[in-house]
Order: C-alpha cells, then sequence, then structure tokens
C-alpha cells in the first residue's frame, strides 16, 4: 500500500476521490466465499449418441470453417461420418437441448455436410505399428471396422477377416444406395485401411478359417452381424417366389439382376422391410407392407416410415399372414388374419392377437419376409456360450475366453449402425486393457460420456479429454437469454417422382450457407466455446484469457466470488464450489 | 435551418449537435421519443455514439457515469419513476464531479397512475448535487442541452435539462437548428482534466474518510456557486454567437409593475400572454421566468424583485406539509432581507392540469386583491 498522503486543505483535493495509485494491493479475492471454475460439462447429443462422437466439438469448428477439422473430430470416435451423416437414426437430435426451444439441430445433416466436404481428402500416411501383438477382426460391418480402425490407430497390426467379396457388411449388402451410395461407404472404408488397417475378403469364419487358424492372434473380435433371417413358419414358405428380405437387399446391393414384378407383400415392421418394399418400387414392382402390430409399435425408424409412406407404399397394420397359397409351385396368393394389440410381451410393446374369423387372401407374386435376423453361429466354439441366439458378452465385450471378444449385431439387441460403431470402439479399448494390463472396469467408468455408457477413445487416449464433467446438462440450466429463435435447416431430398425411377440417393445435403447457419443454432451445452460473456460481465476484471487448453482462466487474486460468471454463462460451462477456509 | 420539432426531438437535434458520445436510457413516457430518435441517429450514421441498451434507469444512470469517466461526452433522457429509480446514481454522477447532461421531461410520481406534467420528479432530485435548468420552448430546449454541456465541462458538475410533458415534449413548434460547425466551434471536444485510462489504473470514488468528506463537499458547494456565473456568460457567449439568449432568470415588464409573478417551465409563456392583456386594461403586473433552479440565483432575483411589493410564485409541484417548493426558495431568498415582499404561493395544474390564461390571472387577482397571503399555499382551480 502506498504511503498516507496529507492534504493540507481543500485546494489540494482533487476533485472527486481518486486513488494516486493502482489498487492492485488489495486483493479481494480473500473476499470470497464461493469459486467460480470453469468446468465443461456432458452435452446431452454426446451422451445420446453410440459412436461416441464429440457433438458440440465438431460443430464449433464446422461453424468456424474448419471443415477438415470437423471431419477429423468425428473420427477420433467414428471412423464412418459419410455414412451415419445418412443412415444413423439420430437419437442424439431427440435428445437436443434445443428441442426445448424451438426445434432440436439437424446433427445428422451437419455430419453429413463435413464428411462431403473431406470426400477429396487424400489418404492420410498409414499410423507407425508401436505394438507387436497382431488382433484378428472377424467381420467386415461398421462393428469390426470400427474396432479395427481404434487398434490400428492405438498402433495394432489388424487383420479384418470378411466372408463376402466385398468389405462393410450389413453397411454393403443391408443398406440400399439411396440411403447410402456405395462410393460414400467405398470412400470410408479406403480411409480405414489408409491407417494400416488389413482386410481379407472371401474369407469366412468357419469355412474359408477356422477358429484355431485365429489362434496366432492375440486377440480376436467376433462381429459377424446377423444375417440368417428369421422364417414365418407357416405353411407355403417354400414355394418360389417366396424370399428372404436381406437375400433380396443383398442381391440388389451386389449389382445382381433382380426381377421383380406385381404386387409384392413385404412382412414385417423393422427397417428391413420398409428398406426391401422402398426398394421394390424402385424395381418397379408394387410394394405392400403387412405388419402385425400398429404404427406406434413399428422398430423401422420414424423418417424412413415418413418416406416409405409419402412414396405412396401401403402399409396395412393389424395384419399377419397365416399361409402362402402357390399355384404350380409359385406364390400367387397370401392368407392372412386381422389382428388385436393385447397386453405388453417381453420386449414392452403390444402384444399381436388374432381376431377369430377374420382371415382373407390377399393375391401377390412375391413375398419378401423380413421379420427380423439372427447371428449365423455355427462357427462358434462351444465352450463359449450363448445368450438368446447371440453371444454371451460382459460389459467389457469379453466372451468366456480371455482372448476373444465380441461385438455389434451378432452380440446385442441394440442393432443400429451407431450402436455397432460403439461396440466396436469397447472391444478396441478392451482388447488394449487386456495386452496393456489395465484395469479396463475403472477405465471404461472414466472414459464414459455422460452416463448412457457411451464411451470416449479421446478420453481413453488423452488425460486432457477428460475434463469434461459426466454431467449431462439440462435445457433449464442454460442462460436461454442469449440465443435468438431460428428455423431448423433441413437438407433437400428430391421429389417422389424422380426418387423412385431408380436407386439414386433421396438426400442432396445442406449447402455451406445453411450448414453454417445451422452450426450456430448450436447451445454448445456444457462446453465453453469462447462467448465471453463472463469476460464481459466480470466486475473484477478476474476472467483472463490467455490460451491453454482452457483457454479462459480466473484470477483468483482478485474475483470476489459474485457468481455473476456463472449466472450468465449461457452454456452453463462454470461450476461453483464452496471456498476452503 | 428552420424545422418543426417537437420539443423531444428538440432534444435529440442538441444532443446530436452536442456530438455525445455515449448514451445509455431506458425508455419511458414521455422521453420515449427522445431515445427513439437518438438511436435513429445513431443507428444512421448521423451521430457516431455508442447507444448502451439498459434493463433499468439505475443501470442507464451507472453506465454515462463509467463512460463519462473515460472522458466521453455522455447523455441520457428519463421522466418521473425513472428519475425516481436513478436516485442513487444522481449522488455518484454529483459527487464524482462529471459532466453529464440529462434530460428530465417533467411528469408527476404515482400513484396515482400519471403520465401528465407535473414538476415534482425533478424538484424531488433537488438536493443531489445535480444543476437543474427549466426551458419555456422547444428552441430554448435545443439551445440549452449545448448551453448545458459546456457549462457541465466546465464546472464539473451534471446538468438536469427540464422540460414539461406533452406541452413541451409532444407539441411541436418552429425551430432554429444551428449549423453543425457553429455549434462545434462553440463546443469543442471535451478533454477532461482526469479520467480512467488502462495505462494509468486508478481507483475511483473510494472510501472518504471524516478527515477529508467535508472537504469534497465544499468543494462541490462551490463549484455550485461559480455555476451562477459560468451559466450567466456561456448564455452570452451563446447569444453572440447564435442570437439567442434566455438569461438564468428573465424579468418581463417588471419595470414600475405593483406585483410580479415567479414561473418556470411553459407556464411563463401562458402568463406572458396574460400580463400583456392585463397591462392594456392599466393592471401593472410583472413576471419573472426563473430558468435555473438548481444552483438558485439569488442575487439576481433579488435584484429583479427588489422594491416589489407582492410577489406570487407558480408551482405545479407540492411539498407536502409545507407548499409549493419555488415559493419556498423565493421566501428564502429574502428572508434575510430587511425589505422584502409579501410572497403569495399558487400551487396549480399537477398532474398535467390545464393552467389557462384564467387560471394564472385567477392567481394574480388575489396577489392584487390581497395585502397579505391568507394562507401559505393557495390552491387555484381545486375542485368543490
Amino acid at each position: 500500500m502506498a504511503g498516507k498522503i496529507i492534504f493540507k486543505g481543500e485546494s489540494d483535493l482533487p476533485l472527486s476521490p481518486v486513488s494516486s495509485g493502482d489498487m492492485c494491493w488489495n486483493r479481494t479475492g480473500t473476499w470470497r466465499y464461493i469459486r467460480p471454475k470453469y468446468e465443461d460439462k456432458t452435452p446431452p447429443c454426446g451422451t445420446a449418441c453410440p459412436a461416441g462422437v464429440d457433438i458440440v466439438g465438431f460443430i464449433g469448428l464446422l461453424g468456424e470453417g474448419k471443415y477438415e477439422e470437423a471431419w477429423n473430430l468425428i473420427r477420433e470416435e467414428n471412423p464412418f461420418p459419410g455414412v451415419c451423416g445418412r443412415v444413423c437414426f439420430h437419437p442424439c437430435e431427440s435428445h437436443c437441448n434445443r428441442a426445448d426451444y424451438d426445434e432440436s439441430l439437424a446433427i445428422n445433416a451437419l455430419e453429413r455436410f463435413v464428411a462431403d466436404r473431406a470426400l477429396d481428402s487424400k489418404p492420410r500416411p498409414p499410423i507407425r505399428r508401436t505394438k507387436k501383438e497382431r488382433i484378428a477382426v472377424v467381420g467386415s460391418g461398421p462393428s469390426g471396422l470400427s474396432c479395427a480402425y481404434h487398434l490400428a490407430r492405438m498402433g495394432y497390426q489388424t487383420t479384418v477377416f470378411e466372408a463376402l467379396p466385398w468389405a462393410g457388411g450389413i453397411l454393403r449388402v443391408g443398406i440400399p444406395s439411396y440411403r447410402l451410395p456405395k462410393d460414400i461407404l467405398d470412400k470410408e472404408i479406403a480411409d480405414i485401411q489408409a491407417y494400416g488397417v488389413e482386410i481379407k475378403t472371401k474369407a469366412r469364419l468357419g469355412e474359408d478359417l477356422s477358429f484355431e487358424d485365429l489362434g496366432k492372434y492375440t486377440a480376436i473380435f467376433l462381429a459377424t452381424g446377423a444375417h440368417v433371417s428369421r422364417k414365418l413358419n407357416i405353411p407355403g414358405e417354400d414355394l418360389k417366389g417366396v424370399v428372404s428380405g436381406l437375400d433380396f437387399l443383398r442381391d440388389i446391393n451386389l449389382g445382381k439382376k433382380v426381377q421383380i414384378r406385381g404386387r409384392v407383400a413385404v412382412i414385417g415392421g423393422g427397417n428391413t422391410a420398409v428398406d426391401a418394399a422402398r426398394a421394390v418400387l424402385r424395381l418397379g414392382g408394387s410394394p405392400l407392407i403387412l405388419y402385425r402390430r400398429s404404427r406406434d409399435e413399428m422398430p423401422a425408424f420414424d423418417e424412413e416410415v415418413a418416406g416409405t409412406l409419402e412414396e405412396g407404399i401401403e402399409i396395412r397394420y393389424l395384419t399377419g399372414p397365416i399361409a402362402v397359397i402357390g399355384h404350380k409351385g409359385r406364390v400367387t396368393k397370401l392368407e392372412c388374419i386381422k389382428m388385436e394389440l393385447g397386453g405388453e410381451d417381453e420386449t414392452g410393446r403390444k402384444r399381436p392377437v388374432p381376431v377369430p374369423h377374420s382371415n382373407f387372401t390377399t393375391e401377390v407374386d412375391t413375398v419378401i419376409v423380413a421379420i427380423g435376423e439372427e447371428p449365423d453361429l455355427t462357427f462358434l466354439p462351444e465352450d463359449i456360450p450363448v445368450e438368446n441366439k447371440m453371444v454371451s458378452t460382459d460389459n467389457a465385450a469379453r466372451t468366456s475366453r480371455k482372448d476373444v471378444f465380441a461385438g455389434g449385431d451378432v452380440a446385442h439387441i441394440h442393432r443400429t449402425v451407431a450402436h455397432a460403431i460403439g461396440f466396436g470402439k469397447r472391444a478396441a479399448i478392451s482388447i488394449d486393457c487386456l495386452i496393456r494390463k489395465r484395469d479396463v472396469n475403472s477405465l471404461l467408468q472414466e472414459i464414459r460420456v455422460g452416463e448412457n455408457g457411451t464411451l470416449s477413445v479421446a478420453k481413453y487416449l488423452s488425460e486432457m479429454a477428460r475434463r469434461r464433467s459426466h454431467h449431462v446438462v439440462t435445457f433449464e440450466e442454460l442462460n436461454v437469454a442469449y440465443f435468438e429463435h431460428g428455423e431448423r435447416n433441413e437438407r433437400a431430398t428430391l421429389a417422389v417422382p424422380e426418387r423412385v425411377r431408380d436407386l439414386r440417393e433421396i438426400s442432396t445435403g445442406l449447402t455451406e450457407q445453411q450448414a453454417l447457419k445451422e452450426a450456430e443454432r448450436c447451445f454448445s451445452c456444457g462446453v465453453c466455446n469462447e462467448c465471453e460473456v463472463c469476460y464481459v460481465f466480470c466486475p473484477d476484471l478476474s476472467i483472463i484469457i490467455d490460451g491453454g487448453t482452457v483457454k479462459y482462466r480466473i484470477n483468483y487474486d482478485y474475483c470476489k466470488g459474485c457468481g455473476i460468471c456463472i449466472a450468465e454463462c449461457p452454456r452453463n460451462a462454470l461450476s461453483v464450489e464452496k471456498e476452503a477456509r | 435551418m428552420k424545422r418543426v420539432l417537437s420539443g423531444n426531438k428538440a432534444v435529440a437535434y442538441g444532443v446530436m449537435l452536442s456530438r455525445v458520445q455515449v448514451i445509455s436510457a431506458y425508455p419511458i413516457t414521455p422521453q420515449t421519443t427522445i431515445v427513439e430518435e437518438l438511436s435513429r441517429f445513431c443507428a444512421e450514421g448521423e451521430l457516431e455514439a455508442k447507444f448502451i441498451k439498459v434493463e433499468s434507469e439505475h443501470s442507464a444512470m451507472a453506465s454515462i457515469i463509467a463512460s463519462s469517466l473515460t472522458g466521453s461526452r455522455s447523455f441520457t433522457a428519463t421522466s418521473s419513476q425513472g428519475l425516481a429509480l436513478m436516485h442513487e446514481m444522481l449522488h455518484w454522477a454529483a459527487g464524482g464531479r462529471l459532466p453529464l447532461v440529462m434530460v428530465n421531461v417533467n411528469r408527476a410520481l404515482g400513484p396515482g397512475w400519471n403520465i401528465w406534467m407535473d414538476q415534482s420528479d425533478s424538484l424531488s432530485q433537488r438536493d443531489t448535487g445535480w444543476i437543474q435548468l427549466y426551458c419555456e420552448d422547444n428552441q430554448e430546449v435545443l439551445d440549452t442541452i449545448i448551453q448545458a454541456f459546456k457549462i457541465a465541462e466546465r464546472v464539473y458538475l451534471p446538468v438536469m435539462v427540464v422540460l414539461d410533458a406533452f406541452f413541451l415534449s409532444h407539441t411541436s413548434e418552429i425551430v432554429e437548428i444551428p449549423h453543425r460547425e457553429e455549434v462545434d466551434r462553440f463546443l469543442p471536444r471535451f478533454e477532461p482534466e482526469y479520467r480512467v485510462h488502462p495505462k494509468k489504473p486508478q481507483a475511483y470514488f473510494g472510501m472518504v474518510s471524516p478527515d477529508y468528506f467535508m472537504e469534497f463537499r465544499y468543494k462541490m458547494q462551490r463549484g455550485m456557486e461559480e455555476t451562477v456565473e459560468v451559466a450567466r456568460s456561456v448564455d452570452e457567449e451563446f447569444g453572440r454567437q447564435f442570437g439567442r439568449t434566455y438569461g438564468i432568470v428573465e424579468p418581463y415588464r417588471c419595470e414600475d409593475a405593483d406585483v410580479v409573478m415567479v414561473t418556470s417551465g411553459t407556464v411563463t409563456s401562458t402568463s406572458r400572454v396574460v400580463i400583456d392583456r392585463l397591462w392594456e386594461d392599466g393592471i401593472k403586473v410583472g413576471l419573472l421566468k426563473v430558468k435555473m433552479f438548481r444552483p438558485f440565483p439569488m442575487e439576481e432575483i433579488k435584484r429583479v424583485l427588489k422594491g416589489v411589493e407582492k410577489v406570487g410564485v407558480i408551482d405545479r409541484n407540492i411539498s407536502f406539509g409545507h407548499g409549493g417548493i419555488f415559493a419556498q426558495e423565493i421566501r428564502s431568498t429574502f428572508c434575510n432581507e430587511d425589505k422584502r415582499p409579501m410572497v403569495f404561493g399558487f400551487v396549480m395544474g399537477l398532474g398535467g392540469r390545464d393552467v389557462t390564461p384564467e387560471t394564472i390571472e385567477e392567481a394574480i387577482h388575489v396577489t392584487l386583491e390581497n395585502s397579505r397571503p391568507k394562507e401559505e399555499t393557495h390552491w387555484i382551480g381545486l375542485k368543490g
């Protein structure tokens, strides 16, 4: 403190009280009884994403025009931004806090925008192998390739065995190209291979190679999917003209000439049924979907059902087939029975109950059966247990054998691309933990994104990335006074007459202008995006902007703990703790 | 350039011509059109000022206290409840010796809720250390804004320019708008003696011990005393350059008058008409317009009213438990004089009630017909 100044009279005094020097000696931080701190939290989109993508992070980069950085950030967690930006059921959007304000963010469309921008990117040089262990992955679907990709990035030599002549699994043979063009898939598989992942095709486990052949690998990840169509188990199912939905889609996707004409009854309410019906329409047939429950119980994604109806395809609900009727060995009619909904079954959906004497027949030329798929487990050694027709695994993707892991549709009932990618990642982390003798259970706790079981590889690989707390930010915790209302930017789709002509992609994606506008709508829940609101409001000039991993810091020498920064922060990126005394 | 302007637009032109750099205000009837016009000037680039939107008048005053400390010429405008909400900050502005200018559009305070003319809002802020100037017409409003900055920046005290709700704020008159360059010449850029600067961190308005507090207050009082002379010379300088002067008080037909009526604001104009007519009838009534209320120009008033037997004071305000405030001030001006006039206090026109020529005439007749006031305060126009 400066020495005492004596004024002789009023004429010595300034007009109003002014300090003679600065007041830095007055460390007002000692007045504080609460302490604000920067603490990034988990946004609801992030915890909802089964693939664990840092959604707020990539949208922030996109908004700054850093498209390639955004693409790379997605690929920290998920090697399939172009695929997911098209086919993902985007639970992130249903959990988006913005939905409570006006409309949820078009996250899926933004992911696709980022991926499309990177289509011309050059493959990166392969990652150097830093580990001597070799890992075998069986199956080149989203789960197998996700696992192989993450293992390769950790430095492991990884070989993927694929039964078919082409890699991609369900992405290749299950999803029609009007939803996922093949060149997009090819590009992303090529990007994965560029990391040093080796893919061996025409290598079917149980036929082209045996389980014992895989013994030379340190660990094995089984991701063979679920490719066996369930049967109706009704009379006439063996007649010519009755095909399984997956077989039908596989033939189309592999470019086989598929002759389909006339009335085609598609049986089922899942994505396979819907995909099959829409493919039939594109091949010139007249599809009709028969589903034994109602619209509410349909497992197919809402958007796909909406698209189906938009294209004029009829869905007959509460209708179950009881017999396929044929003439000269070929299907001509389908006998059905009306259903009504009864009590809930083991899946929590209402059980269909046949209405007595409501039988009727309808003339059909083809029947496509798409009532679900199951894994083919004929290759599996007997000592590995099976549960509900799936490989039994624990939380760390481990089977009963120490070195055998399983994930994706072969081991789980959550059968979406995003889930498969997440399960592949979980297995990669678990395999790394096995080899490096790390405690996988406590690590999985630490690297989760929020509370949903989603995992982050970035968190696994870097201590720094763990700074976001597990707390999931709710809408009520935001200060929405800072956000303007704004309409969601939807991607354009082709008009119906144009899209049903062939298998061309329906959706055309966002324009750059739309994408940037949409990115601006993101609240960045719980994640500081350097908006400077705290800096502007701090009455003690105690917000210091000087770089580092967390860009802002608080000067606790002078922060009085008034809490304005916390109250004003639009996105709950600051927290408060009691001052230790 | 002559334009037809409402009082509020005249304010905005005055502010624009004064090249104000920071404006912060919160809307309130009947002040709102002032800030609307100013925000338009800012938006259209006619005025290069930072317009700070705030959530209350308290914050508006706090904002311009801060901006004024940086040496920026700063302005706000308010009325009634808004001014009352500013009260605490008014002390900070004056005690901080900041040359702010604020317009207050005189309006009654509720309840009963009332948006019309009444002087009680500005007079309630009498002791905050603000200079107060009351205007009679729209030309005077515009000219007074320009003068106010010059006065404020010379004596380092804030100035409140006051105009009547609706009678001036929303009534249009022909107003001469001075040339920008002329105003620039009259009112050059403000170069304060001291200011907040990032390169020289200092704390302002800190605690002052009993050892020095009185000295700071003494300096404020001295500043106020100087203001009378400063305001007079600024007005004269303005007159030399623009051809219009107002004085800090203005006597009208006071020579040989038997009684003099003391007025402020728009009542003055009505009174001029009444007085002219009474002179035609041989009734000798003078008028004293008081423009400057703080500091109260006692010497000027004494000079004008010297030898006058009876003075009637018109107040559009009431200090409950005493009477009209201007009347009190006139009485106290003379209390130590050997020869002092009888002072008749008249309260009229509260809450926007019309003060017609007849109302004023009634007050004049009471003054003429009685040798001394029958009561301390006469209420004119009271029902029943």
